[in-house]
């Protein structure tokens, strides 16, 4: 890579480590494997950068999260113990409550909000990057089709699906008395 | 609640209980440094290994450049010897996976780490509460002998600390000296006092390295 593009890749891919850490680090669940991740990936895109056409700063963290998906996806199915996603959603079981429910929730109360950061953490892997890319990357559909490889009507599909596992946990909560 | 202010608030909860993360300063130096390392190799012939080339050009450019002087009490040669392999070890534990061997920024985990590698047991201060968080420890090898190196941060800085026991013969013409140079970027301290031989090695700039420098001879 010659200087000129070194300092390309500079300026459009490294502002968006916050973001590839943010992905890595809960996609992964644990700080050093997300910093591998994050370090194993830039150096994948120094690698590619040739084949990067994009021009915007969104390109480039687009790009870089593609990137990082897919390292920590690598890292987690050599990883001995952790296994991603092996559990299967089951909708049946899931969808039928939480839509038809009051949705009268309290989000105030400390038992709701414990329920819903166990709630994200054991989603399944495949709703839980899209809960990361859309709610807190703020990225659009489009995007995360790209990012995720899976079409846009999916990445919805799991979005609200994923919205509604939360909606149940969190409904469920709002039913059990309070200690 | 309606549906939609439900999903309002569901996603203000969400954010809050999946904040976004910020890298950690250590992993931006990280892939920095390794990002220019794998920029700088993709366009070197390969006919010996990288690293080789590395080592070959940056010894090199020392034998070339070297100078001294300044090093009180100890000869000239020998102290630009031992500057230039500090600077070296320096640069080579700036490359991926070398920096530490020990990752801890608690100095109770990193001192006793050192048992049984080396034989003696370096002082390990933490200066977090003075802005150069400890990062880890390493064994290097310097002088001809295996070595603490103490590694600290400063932003995206990172800090070498090389430290090995005053031989009883040499302590009287070593002691109290100090000295600083700076090579390829790179500024480097050199003191000894109490037990122990100092170098310091970064990139940080010299002014706050100095104070980094005082923090550690006052311990």
């Amino acid at each position: 890579m010659d200087p000129n593009e070194l300092e390309r890749f500079e300026a459009v891919v490294l502002p968006h480590l916050d973001a590839a850490y943010t992905l890595a680090r809960y996609l992964t669940h644990d700080d050093h494997a997300a910093e591998d991740v994050v370090q194993d990936a830039a150096l994948r895109a120094v690698k590619y950068f040739s084949g990067f056409r994009g021009t915007s700063g969104a390109d480039g963290r687009a790009w870089l999260l593609t990137i990082v998906r897919n390292t920590a996806y690598s890292a987690l199915r050599s990883a001995p113990t952790q296994g991603v996603a092996a559990e299967v959603f089951d909708e049946e079981q899931h969808s039928a409550s939480g839509a038809d429910e009051d949705p009268s929730v309290d989000f105030d109360r400390q038992e709701t909000r414990d329920r819903l950061r166990d709630a994200l953490a054991q989603l399944p892997a495949e709703f839980r990057e899209v809960i990361v890319l859309r709610e807190i990357q703020d990225l659009s559909y489009q995007e995360i089709s790209d990012i995720t490889a899976v079409p846009v009507g999916t990445v919805m599909s799991r979005l609200s699906r994923a919205r509604q596992r939360l909606k149940r946990e969190l409904v469920r909560a709002g039913k059990e008395p309070v200690r | 609640m309606t549906d939609s202010q439900f999903d309002v608030r569901l996603r203000g909860a969400i954010r809050e209980q999946m904040p976004a993360l910020a890298a950690p300063d250590t992993l931006r130096q990280r892939v920095r440094a390794a990002v220019r390392d794998a920029a700088s190799e993709s366009r070197r012939p390969r006919f010996m290994t990288a690293r080789v080339k590395r080592w070959l050009a940056l010894a090199a450019s020392l034998a070339v450049v070297t100078s001294g002087g300044w090093w009180l009490g100890v000869s000239r040669a020998t102290a630009t010897a031992l500057a230039d392999q500090v600077l070296a070890s320096h640069v080579r534990s700036l490359m991926p996976g070398h920096l530490t061997d020990v990752l801890s920024s608690d100095q109770h985990t990193v001192k006793p780490w050192f048992n049984g590698k080396i034989d003696y047991s370096p002082p390990v201060p933490d200066f977090a509460g003075q802005g150069f968080p400890l990062i880890g420890g390493r064994l290097d090898y310097v002088g001809g002998r295996p070595v603490a190196a103490l590694v600290y941060g400063r932003r995206q800085h990172i800090i070498n600390v090389f430290l090995w026991p005053v031989s009883a013969g040499s302590r009287a013409g070593e002691g109290g000296g100090s000295a600083s140079r700076s090579r390829q970027g790179y500024h480097e301290l050199h003191w000894t006092s109490g037990d122990y031989t100092y170098w310091v090695a970064s990139d940080l700039a010299l002014p706050e390295l100095e104070q980094f420098a005082e923090l550690v001879r006052r311990g």
